[in-house]
């Protein structure tokens, strides 16, 4: 376990080192830099001022040399955007996508392996039916999700139309912040989970199909064991497999998807945060985006390695 | 005694027959809004976050705003009226060389901590926007013939001013300067901190002004709240004490439809901008419901333009360049481009015919009488043909004897609904005569850095005018400016025509005769016209939507379109 843990660290190290690099670099070497937008506005020396200031005056691998040196001793430069160091940005954001992701996350686990194991288990039309939302929630961008969530809140009224908190909880105790923000959720984390519950679903749904073809059930079936306890007991153990398996990438995934639901719904998020950057050509904050990205990414695989194992004694045996 | 007394009144009598020119007061009372309650908050949407505190070293479009609200100027150039407004000074005169102004400071005003306002403070800031180790953006827009302004404070109550020359704008500059506390900032001006204070993470309480409001809370993301400051100086009519408001909330709201949607369902009271074309429908449908106060704020006062990169020294070999420098195949594009229809299609019938960058939203310098380039064909075939090109029988691309044709390729920037638009519409009305647009939309960084390279047939954008006043906007006009988009920064004008642009708008900056300015900027409109250089079609009819609650509401084609009067806004229930 101690090998399978120290491997899985230095992938981490491993993933965070290229991301972060292939980010800055490639955020140097697109067309136009963060002062595109000031150029008509600014004279010369200001631009120069800037460039400077971002080490935009030197060659890209000397900027990356500098980037790299700083970032060992976690200095990731500071934000032309937010005109304050990226660090705390990065931290701050990553923290309030943790949120987010965590609740759609199990949102999406809490409908998608049910529904999946309901749809798998039994045919007719509660199946049928399951499939299709599914296949119009994977259809769905993002964006489209978003947007279509924010006009039903705005018309209902049902939760919050954006943000994080309300104004009304500026001035609150923490346990009306903490219910305020939870009264927020509901918008983003499902335009997140509703793709990646659909996912769980269409999986754990092949999958238990295939499970409930397996000699252990026609046993277990002629043993007298009841139908409901052959598919929670027996068949859903085994067919949990690709759905561990995809676990680590659903954190990709909510990470990547978190770019656009964030920017919809007003979520101060990193997937925001770097999604801004981007379109600022933020150099060293699309840089530390993309590094706590990286991160986020490593570790989503490592539980999802640990849930595989956890999850088929198999993997266990050869030591994941 | 008596020669002494009468030496007294001498001397006064020639200081004022030799300096005062002009003199100005204002009580600048401003007119209570019908139904206007004292009281409440709204809440405003911003699309990014401020990037400092401090609007002498940023010049984003929320630290403009907060500076809006949150600091006082000398004067105030009114964005409804363009008039110019007494404001932290009550009055001033000016000296008949337009070189010294004399201002004279409201009595008994107060930061929002309590320390008294003097001219100490108004000659700190000065010092604060010329220090180099400030790094100020805003020096360049107070410099005049190419100096600094200086002053001196004769008493706590008294500003001079000084010009290094004569300046059209005069007093009207300052309008572009924040007043900044010396009591707070002068340490860290002292010892070359200055760039770095007042950034977005100096705590609230720490920022001290004599604007309407109060920084009170920003929240990295999600908002920045303001309230009201109690020692705001400015008087409604009624002598009630401004603010009407509370408190106002700048939500920030990176997403223009999601921006929108909360404005519609009741969550935002102002947007930080106008409705894009597109938006007006539904907007309309919600005023219909009464849920929503539509109003026109006007003409815009920037219009989307066209134009070919015209600099020789990188386009001289291109066989195309030969024809799209001459002004006969630009005059050409001109006539072949119906401008009513393309008000019609581009914005959805929300925009008016415009033949020059100066749009009718620009009230002061708009000149109706400039030549006019009417839709017609026929002779801007005639044009093209001129110079020897003709559409080709098996294809109908216009192209000369050599066989080159006049096929460009226009960027635009990516995203945005309107140039999609007009790219299209371009692209069609110029295939009637033969000319080729093939449209690439780019990210607006890229965009720009192809513009300032000269690596570019022809640009379809909206540049932003820095400034309504011609002499404010020098970069656009010069030939040497950086805003000359078609050649810029030239060493020496290129053409003659530039050259004598050049010339007159030199002369008008530094005219103080108002009405010389306006005839020496028409002919500079015409000459434009003569040649034109770029070319607009329509300025958009600029729709904003508020909240039905949001009372006191000045509308300004300038943004910000409502907070500009933040001070003057009320709420009903």
């Amino acid at each position: 376990m101690t090998a399978f843990v120290a491997r899985r660290f230095l992938f981490a190290v491993a993933l965070v080192f290229v991301v972060s690099s292939a980010a800055l670099l490639l955020t140097r070497l697109a067309p136009a830099d963060v002062t595109a937008e000031l150029a008509l506005l600014a004279p010369a020396e200001e631009i120069a001022r800037t460039r400077a200031r971002f080490d935009l005056d030197r060659r890209p691998l000397e900027q990356w040399g500098i980037w790299l040196g700083r970032a060992g001793r976690f200095d990731f430069g500071d934000s032309y955007l937010y005109n304050r160091p990226v660090r705390g940005l990065v931290l701050d954001a990553a923290a309030n996508t943790a949120v987010l992701a965590v609740v759609a996350l199990a949102a999406a686990t809490a409908f998608g392996i049910p529904l999946g194991m309901l749809a798998g288990s039994r045919g007719g039309l509660a199946a049928a039916a399951i499939r299709s939302v599914s296949l119009v929630c994977l259809s769905l961008p993002p964006l489209l999700t978003s947007l279509l969530l924010v006009y039903v809140a705005a018309t209902t009224r049902w939760f919050p139309v954006g943000g994080m908190t309300s104004v009304g909880a500026l001035d609150a105790r923490w346990s009306t912040w903490l219910a305020d923000v939870a009264a927020h959720l509901p918008l983003p984390a499902l335009a997140l989970a509703l793709p990646i519950a659909a996912t769980f679903e269409r999986l754990q749904a092949q999958s238990m199909t295939e499970a409930l073809h397996q000699p252990f059930v026609a046993a277990a079936a002629a043993r007298g064991v009841a139908p409901s306890d052959i598919v929670v007991r027996h068949a859903w153990r085994v067919s949990l497999r690709p759905i561990c398996g995809v676990y680590g990438i659903a954190i990709g995934t909510l990470l990547s998807g978190s770019f656009v639901v964030e920017f919809v719904t007003a979520w101060p998020g990193l997937g925001r945060l770097m999604y801004e950057a981007l379109r600022a050509r933020d150099i060293y904050l699309v840089a530390g985006c993309a590094a706590m990205g990286g991160l986020v990414l490593a570790a989503g695989m490592m539980i999802g390695d640990l849930l595989l194992a956890a999850a088929d004694p198999r993997v266990r045996e050869r030591g994941a | 005694m008596r020669l002494s007394r009468l030496g007294l009144i001498l001397a006064g009598a020639g200081v004022l027959a030799a300096a005062v020119v002009v003199l100005r007061f204002g009580s600048s009372e401003a007119p209570a809004p019908p139904e206007a309650r004292r009281g409440g908050q709204i809440v405003a949407s911003l699309r990014s976050e401020p990037r400092s505190f401090n609007r002498l070293v940023s010049r984003d479009y929320a630290t403009e705003i907060l500076s809006l609200l949150t600091q006082g100027r000398l004067v105030r150039i009114n964005r409804a009226t363009f008039e110019l407004e007494p404001w932290l000074a009550e009055a001033w005169e000016s000296s008949v060389d337009g070189r010294t102004h004399t201002l004279h400071l409201r009595p008994d005003l107060t930061w929002s901590d309590g320390t008294p306002f003097t001219s100490a403070d108004v000659l700190f800031s000065l010092q604060a926007v010329f220090d180099p180790r400030a790094k100020s953006v805003l020096a360049s827009t107070l410099t005049v013939a190419g100096q600094p302004i200086t002053g001196t404070a004769p008493d706590a109550q008294t500003v001079v001013l000084n010009y290094a020359g004569p300046s059209g704008p005069g007093v009207r500059l300052l309008d572009n300067l924040p007043i900044l506390p010396k009591h707070k900032l002068e340490a860290a001006l002292a010892d070359g901190s200055f760039a770095s204070a007042w950034t977005n993470t100096t705590p609230p309480s720490e920022i001290v002004g004599m604007g309407p409001f109060v920084l009170r809370e920003y929240q990295p993301g999600q908002r920045v709240v303001l309230d009201r400051n109690p020692r705001y100086w400015r008087r409604a009519r009624d002598g009630g004490a401004l603010p009407y408001l509370d408190r106002i909330i700048l939500d920030i709201v990176p997403e223009q439809n999601a921006e929108l949607l909360r404005l519609q369902a009741g969550d935002l009271d102002l947007t930080s901008s106008e409705l894009r074309p597109e938006d007006y429908v539904s907007v309309r449908d919600a005023e219909d419901q009464g849920r929503l106060r539509l109003i026109e704020l006007g003409v815009g006062t920037d219009a989307d333009a066209f134009w070919f990169c015209l600099k020789p020294e990188v386009k001289g070999r291109d066989p195309r360049f030969k024809y799209v420098q001459r002004p006969e195949f630009r005059k050409a594009i001109s006539q072949a481009v119906d401008r009513q229809a393309f008000a019609d299609r581009v914005f959805l019938g929300a925009a008016v015919p415009v033949w020059g960058p100066i749009t009718p939203g620009n009230i002061h310098w708009f000149w109706p009488d400039v030549t006019r380039y009417p839709h017609d064909d026929r002779q801007a075939q005639a044009w093209l043909g001129s110079m020897d090109v003709h559409p080709r029988r098996v294809d109908g691309v216009a192209a000369d004897a050599a066989n080159v044709e006049m096929r460009f390729t226009v960027l635009t920037q990516r995203g945005i609904s309107w140039y999609e638009r007009g790219t299209a519409v371009l692209r069609e009305e110029l295939a009637k005569i033969g000319i080729v647009l093939d449209v690439v939309p780019l990210e607006v960084g890229a965009l720009i850095q192809r513009l300032l390279a000269c690596d570019y047939d022809a640009i379809y954008y909206r540049p932003i005018a820095t400034d309504l006043d011609p002499a404010g906007n020098m970069d656009f006009w010069l030939s040497s400016g950086s805003a000359h988009f078609w050649n810029i920064g030239q060493k020496t004008p290129a053409t003659d025509w530039e050259r004598r642009i050049d010339t007159l708008m030199f002369e008008q900056a530094a005219a103080l005769d108002p009405e010389r300015r306006r005839q020496q900027f028409n002919l500079v409109q015409q000459i434009f016209a003569e040649n034109l250089p770029v070319l607009y079609f329509a300025a958009p009819r600029l729709y904003y939507a508020h909240s039905m609650r949001l009372r006191g509401v000045v509308p300004s084609v300038q943004r910000p379109p409502v907070l500009w009067n933040a001070d003057s806004l009320s709420v009903v229930n």
